[in-house]
This record gives structure tokens, C-alpha cells and sequence, in this order.
């Protein structure tokens, strides 16, 4: 994958040749090759889908989002307004849903080969070895990269480039109101890499700067879980009969 | 009960159309008959129509039992207007279909020809005169109509030339009934228009590639397609134009037409992307005893936009081509349906789910819509519609402190908010008042006399939901505010809820609150 520009018999392309496996967190999520991102428990879609965009680097293009229909029900669908906290602003973004994980799968194939869009990412339900390593191959010829966010059941094997699991963490604390949420916090666990296999099965806890908009690694001991707020003891919520409910 | 329609080895025992059937069985005593099925006949009637659309763009249906085909500027196609009567009663005869054709100027004159003179073709300017000799039932008039002109004793459609206008309208029973006949009379002389509603729209171009052998395979109707598209696309480019909807007809010499058709982002002109866009749809194309007409339409066509594109991408205006963006949604879209690729548009609403709405993706990127910063954050994933949650806070305006969403609960360790949404009165139109019986009290069978002792029950029940329906306090459905907490559970999950109004606000009872996003 780092000499795409070597493959192809008398192109010769300046800066290509000495280039290393970058070994620096994300590894290059966003920029090649096809990366998975799951859950790690049932809910954390909407974690998934922030760490996928901090993290991938902002594309030079459009980016082409496939989603198939059970997904978006479950997990809801993705509200332009919430963009800009995470990412710096695309330069345009096309929906497509499926409702069959195949033509979501043909959908991601024939985007990544149409070198019209900078950035693919694809919400499927799951996918096969063969449907993953014709992707990857895709992804590398046409060098267009592929983000797949897959829900929490997905294992097994995969040609992708990367496998990453991500959790929700405690927010970091807020400068202005302690009882409030701050910057948002993920777990991240490389499962598995092929550009740096010795990396693999690392955990990282990160933490976005909303103003920068940039990642950074905070450890695990900052990344603790505050107690519940402070409910009065006598009271619980169960489904049956609460006592005191709203609504 | 009467005959409707009779083949021609009945009108040789004099049975037509009109004639009491009991008639027509003394006649005949072994007729065969059947119940006429308008509906299967026009269906038919319709599907003959569209095959005859090889002939000329526009077709239309003559009343219950004819077609009509407009031959301007389609005759020469066909060496002349003899030959098209010709080729047009040769398909019709090879497909065993009955037919009478008759050619004129006008839609009146050619549909009292191919009804009273069939095979003649009128010359342009001699209605008047060859019409006259012609029975006033070739005019397409009511049957109350004809009976009584016939009663008046004109019975050709000459006789009608010189009468006094004003006097024949007296004759019928409402003026309405005098105006159409003298309107029919007109429509055949040429005097009024006759617009024909086409089966389908005229497209804006056509190419035809009639196949002297039939084609049988799906590889020659590929072939086929290329020496179309690159026909096509080569007139596109003469007039500057490209379009966004083609249309492929494959004609049948059996009667049948299977077509396919695509449409496009943005206009287009250039064969391989049409063919590529074709060539997932080709197998619908059902090649039968043979086809022996192809024909590919442009529909929706417009100026294309040419302009060149930067040498190098850093000149480029933006990163993102349009011509390719459009040619990939336009893949997308001939596989997977219309409308499939989306774009978010912003419109102007405060409240969350109206602020962003789908469109379909028509050629251009919307301008990258500048969130104006005076709200708060806002979720990644919008809920929509919003789901209703059970939780506990406090009262009146506290952030919740649990809360059980999809029967889940989660204990809520931060909270920032509220965020208040008011509502958008300009916007809210009054739904109508609740009507103040219950639902099924105006049925009759609840009425007591009928059998007082086995809805006994249920009276006594909407009687007491009536008494306990408090008319002293007015059940507003004014629209209710929203206040907005975004929430932090154990597990580090970040929610967005609101609460739906307020205690005491007057608007309805106690607020609800609803799950409307979630957090990265």
C-alpha cells in the first residue's frame, strides 16, 4: 500500500518512494485503505460515528455516506448540524441508503471507483472476507479510503486495513461547570492492523478538543467515571410503578 | 340488453352494433357472445397504442374503440403517406388485428374516414367536399344526438353544412347537446382545434435503427443501443444540448414493446456513460419472436454547462468534480431506484429535525450551509421522530437524573442545560377541536332501545368517562416548548432530551420528555 506509485510500471512520483508505514495514532484511518470501526457494546454507534470523523482526516473531497435501512432507524440518522464539532466542514456530503447490505456493499465499490468523492464511509449491518478483501483492493487501487462502522456483532476474519472498537468513556471534566459534560472521550482498541501488526490489541483513550478539533491520547487514569448525580435515595425508577415520574 | 361490438362474420347476418340481442340471437339462434369488458379493452387499446409509437412519437386514444397517430413530419420516414397507410395496415395484418384506417388533416375527418371510408387518405383543403357524401354517425356524436338528427331527416354529414346554426341548437334539449354536434362538424372541417392528449409525452429527440432481420439476442440489441446512443449523442452535441431521462423501445414484430429507461443528475451527451447506466437494465429486454424496430428517446433535455477543467487540481475551484459526483449517483440511481441519492438542504426552523431535510441529488452540492452559533451543541445522530422516555427529575425544570429509554434504564452522572426551543407559532395551524362525545357514541346499535341490558356495560363506562372529562379546564393543543439537557450516563454515553413544556404552562398536562440525539 505504501508504494501504490511503484505498482503502477513508469510513474514515478517524487516523495512516494521513501515513504514509511505511518506508525502514528489513527494510522492512518481516513487517508487509505478500508478501515472497520465497531462496537463495543450495543449503543455505541454514536461514538463510533464521532471517532470516525475526528479522526479520519478532513477529505479533499465529498464524502459519499451509505447506510442501510435497519441502521438508521436503530441508531438514528446523522444531523448536519452536529458536524462541525467534530470535524472541519466537508466539502459536501451525499446520502445513499440501502436496504440490503449487498447493495450498500456495490454502493461503497462503485464510490471508492468513480474517484469522485474524497471519503467513503459505509454503515452496514456486516460483511463477508471476500466482500472485505474486494474492498480493500478497491480502496488501494483507487486510493479513495473506506470507513465501515459495523455494530457490535461483528468478528471473524477481514482483508481490511484495520479493526477498531470503540467505547463511550466519561467525558473529560468542564472548565466552567463541573456538573456538566466536557470534551468527549473514547476507548479505542486497535484489534487488529496490517500496516503495524505489532500495535495491534493496544487500547487507547482519547479525548477530542472541541476547538482544535484534534485527538489526543489521555490516560486511563484521567479517564475515570465520575459518580451518578446526587438523587434523592429514597427514590428509584422502575418501569412499573415509579413513583415520581414525569411523563 | 344490446350488442356492442360485432366481428365481421356477424355484420354479414346483419348483426351490428346497437341491435337488441334478442334480435340478434333470431337471427342467428347459435351466436356466440360474450360480455363486453371495456376496461380489457382499453387496456388493450392502450398497449397496441404504445407499438405504435414506432410509427410517430405521438398516439392517442380515439374514444372506446380507436387510435390515433399524428403523421406530421413522420410520414417522409415511411416513403410517403400512402406507404405509411401501408406499413401501418401491414403490421396490423400480421398480427391479425382488425383495422379500417383513414388519413386527413384534421383528427374529425381521419376518424370519419377510417369509420365510414376506410383506406381513403382526404386531401388537404377537400374535407368539406368529400365528408359530404359521408353518414352523420362518422361524426363521433352521442347516440341521442344521432337519432335525432336523423329523426329531422339529416342523415349525411353534408345535409348539416348549410342548416342555420342558431336553429339546430333549438332543436336539442340543451344547448350543450346542439354545441357538440356543431362542435364535432367543425373538428372534421378543419374549423375548430382538436388537441390529442398523447399516451406519453413527445420526448425532445429520437433515434430509430429499424432491424431488417429480426433481432433475437440480447448482443444485437447492445449493438444496437451503441449506433443509437452514439446517433443521439452526436444531434445532442449539434444543438449544444444534453439531456437527463433516455428511453429505450424495442419493438416487436409480435405486437409487444418492452422498454427501459434512465435518468440523470445533470444533462448529458456522451455515449459511454449512457451505455454503462443501459447496461444493467439491458436483460429486462425480452427479445421474444424477434425485434425489428430499436429506438432510444432523449427526454428533459438542456443547455449543458462546459467548462474546461483546471490543469492542475490546486487551480481547481473546488475538489469535488460534478461532472464525475454526477455520473457516479447517476449509477447508483439507475440500479438501486429514483431518489436514492441525497442530499441535506438547510431550511429555516429553530427546531432540530426541520432545520435539515432530504432532497434528491440533482447535479450540484447545496452550498455548505454556515451553522449560525447562537444554539448550543448539537448531536451527531438526530432521533427523529423523537422517542417518548420515562424520567425522573425534579420539578419543575430540573435536569433528569434517571431515565429509561428502549427499556434500558441509565443513571444520569452529568447534565448540562436547558436549551430552550420555543415553539414555532408562526408555523402551527390549529387542529381541530375534540369533539366532546366519546368515540363511538354516535353508532346506532349503542342507542339503549335496541337491547338495553347487553350494552349495558359499556354505556355506563363512556357515561363516566364523559363525567370525568372536567369541562371546567380547557384542554389547550397549543404547541408546547422544548427544553433541551444534554446528559451523561454511568457508561459515558452523551443524550440529548428535552422535555416537552412546562408544569402549569396551561398547554395540556404534565410535560413529557422525549429522546431526540445522541452525542459522540
Amino acid at each position: 500500500m505504501e508504494s501504490r506509485a511503484l505498482d503502477i510500471p513508469g510513474v514515478f512520483r517524487l516523495g512516494e518512494t521513501c515513504r514509511k508505514p505511518d506508525q502514528s495514532f489513527p494510522l492512518n484511518l481516513g487517508r487509505e485503505g478500508v478501515h472497520e470501526i465497531c462496537e463495543a457494546r450495543h449503543g455505541d454507534m454514536a461514538a463510533m460515528t464521532g471517532f470516525a470523523l475526528a479522526a479520519a482526516r478532513p477529505p479533499a473531497g465529498a464524502i459519499f455516506w451509505i447506510r442501510q435501512f435497519g441502521l438508521a432507524r436503530e441508531h438514528g440518522d446523522l444531523l448536519h448540524a452536529g458536524l462541525p464539532s467534530l470535524t472541519h466542514c466537508p466539502a459536501g456530503l451525499l446520502s445513499v441508503q440501502t436496504r440490503k447490505a449487498s447493495d450498500a456493499l456495490w454502493a461503497s465499490e462503485e464510490a471508492i471507483s468513480s474517484g469522485a468523492v474524497g471519503l467513503v464511509i459505509a454503515e452496514i449491518e456486516t460483511l463477508d472476507f471476500t466482500s472485505s478483501r474486494r474492498l480493500t483492493l478497491a480502496a488501494s487501487r483507487h486510493g479513495i479510503p473506506l470507513i465501515l462502522l459495523l455494530p457490535w456483532r461483528r468478528e471473524g476474519t477481514s482483508a481490511a486495513t484495520a479493526r477498531w472498537r470503540i467505547a463511550s468513556r466519561p467525558s473529560g471534566p468542564n472548565a466552567f461547570d463541573a456538573r456538566a459534560p466536557g470534551a468527549s472521550r473514547w476507548q479505542a482498541v486497535l484489534e487488529k492492523s496490517r500496516q503495524a501488526p505489532q500495535m495491534a490489541g493496544r487500547v487507547f483513550n482519547i479525548e477530542l478538543d472541541h476547538e482544535t478539533l484534534s485527538l489526543r491520547v489521555v490516560s486511563g487514569l484521567a479517564a475515570h467515571a465520575p459518580s451518578p448525580r446526587a438523587a434523592p435515595a429514597d427514590i428509584g425508577l422502575s418501569q412499573d410503578t415509579p413513583r415520581r415520574k414525569t411523563g | 340488453m344490446r350488442v356492442a361490438a360485432a366481428n365481421a362474420s356477424a355484420r354479414t347476418l346483419g348483426i351490428s352494433a346497437g341491435l337488441g340481442f334478442t334480435d340478434a340471437r333470431a337471427r342467428c339462434p347459435d351466436l356466440l357472445h360474450e360480455d363486453i369488458d371495456r376496461e380489457a379493452d382499453r387496456a388493450a387499446l392502450e398497449r397496441i397504442g404504445d407499438w405504435m409509437v414506432r410509427l410517430s412519437p405521438i398516439v392517442a386514444i380515439d374514444g372506446d374503440d380507436g387510435l390515433m397517430i399524428e403523421t406530421t413530419g413522420c410520414d417522409h420516414l415511411h416513403g410517403g403517406e400512402e406507404a405509411m397507410m401501408e406499413t401501418v395496415a401491414d403490421l396490423l395484418e400480421k398480427n391479425a388485428i382488425p383495422h379500417r384506417l383513414g388519413l386527413a388533416s384534421t383528427p374529425g375527418a381521419a376518424s370519419a374516414l377510417a369509420r365510414d371510408w376506410p383506406g381513403h387518405i382526404l386531401a388537404d383543403g377537400k374535407e368539406a367536399s368529400d365528408l359530404a357524401e359521408l353518414p352523420i354517425s362518422a361524426l363521433r356524436l352521442s347516440e341521442e344526438a344521432e337519432t335525432l338528427l336523423k329523426r329531422f331527416g339529416l342523415r349525411r354529414i353534408g345535409q348539416l353544412y348549410g342548416i342555420d346554426r342558431k336553429a339546430l341548437g333549438r332543436r336539442f334539449q340543451s344547448r350543450a347537446a346542439g354545441d357538440a354536434v356543431l362542435l364535432r362538424l367543425d373538428q372534421a372541417l378543419g374549423l375548430r382545434r382538436e388537441p390529442l392528449t398523447p399516451l406519453k409525452e413527445a420526448p425532445s429527440h429520437i433515434t430509430r435503427l429499424p432491424c431488417p432481420e429480426p433481432l433475437l439476442a440480447t448482443e444485437g440489441v447492445q449493438s444496437g443501443l451503441e449506433q443509437l446512443a452514439d446517433e443521439l449523442c452526436m444531434k445532442l452535441t449539434g444543438l449544444g444540448q444534453g439531456a437527463r431521462a433516455f428511453a429505450f423501445h424495442a419493438f416487436r414484430a409480435d405486437g409487444e414493446v418492452s422498454s427501459v429507461s434512465v435518468t440523470l443528475a445533470r444533462p448529458v451527451r456522451t455515449p459511454k456513460h449512457i451505455l454503462r447506466l443501459f447496461s444493467e437494465k439491458l436483460d429486462q429486454i425480452d427479445p421474444g419472436f424477434g425485434i425489428d424496430l430499436l429506438m432510444l428517446e432523449a427526454r428533459r433535455t438542456g443547455p449543458m454547462d462546459i467548462s474546461a477543467p483546471a490543469l492542475s487540481g490546486d487551480l481547481a475551484a473546488s475538489d469535488t468534480d460534478p461532472v464525475l459526483l454526477s455520473a457516479l449517483a447517476d449509477r447508483i440511481t439507475a440500479k438501486l431506484g429514483e431518489g436514492t441519492v441525497k442530499v441535506t438542504e438547510a431550511h429555516e426552523s429553530h427546531l432540530p429535525e426541520q432545520a435539515e431535510r432530504k432532497a434528491g441529488f440533482d447535479g450540484e452540492l447545496p452550498a455548505p450551509a454556515i451553522a449560525p452559533p447562537d444554539h448550543g451543541p448539537r448531536p451527531i445522530r438526530l432521533i427523529d421522530p423523537p422517542e417518548e422516555i420515562k424520567v425522573l427529575a425534579e420539578v419543575p425544570d430540573g435536569p433528569p437524573l434517571r431515565f429509561i429509554w428502549r427499556r434500558v434504564p441509565h443513571a444520569v452522572t452529568r447534565a448540562d442545560g436547558p436549551e430552550r426551543l420555543a415553539p414555532e407559532w408562526w408555523t402551527w395551524t390549529a387542529p381541530p377541536p375534540p369533539s366532546a362525545s366519546p368515540e363511538g357514541i354516535d353508532r346506532k346499535w349503542l342507542k339503549p332501545k335496541l337491547d338495553p341490558r347487553a350494552d349495558a356495560a359499556l354505556i355506563a363506562k363512556i357515561r363516566a368517562e364523559l363525567e370525568a372529562a372536567d369541562p371546567g379546564e380547557p384542554v389547550s393543543n397549543l404547541p408546547r416548548a422544548r427544553d433541551y439537557y444534554r446528559i451523561e450516563d454511568e457508561e459515558g454515553r452523551r443524550f440529548w432530551l428535552f422535555r416537552q413544556g412546562l408544569y402549569e404552562d396551561g398547554r395540556g398536562g404534565a410535560p413529557l420528555w422525549f429522546m431526540h440525539g445522541l452525542f459522540a
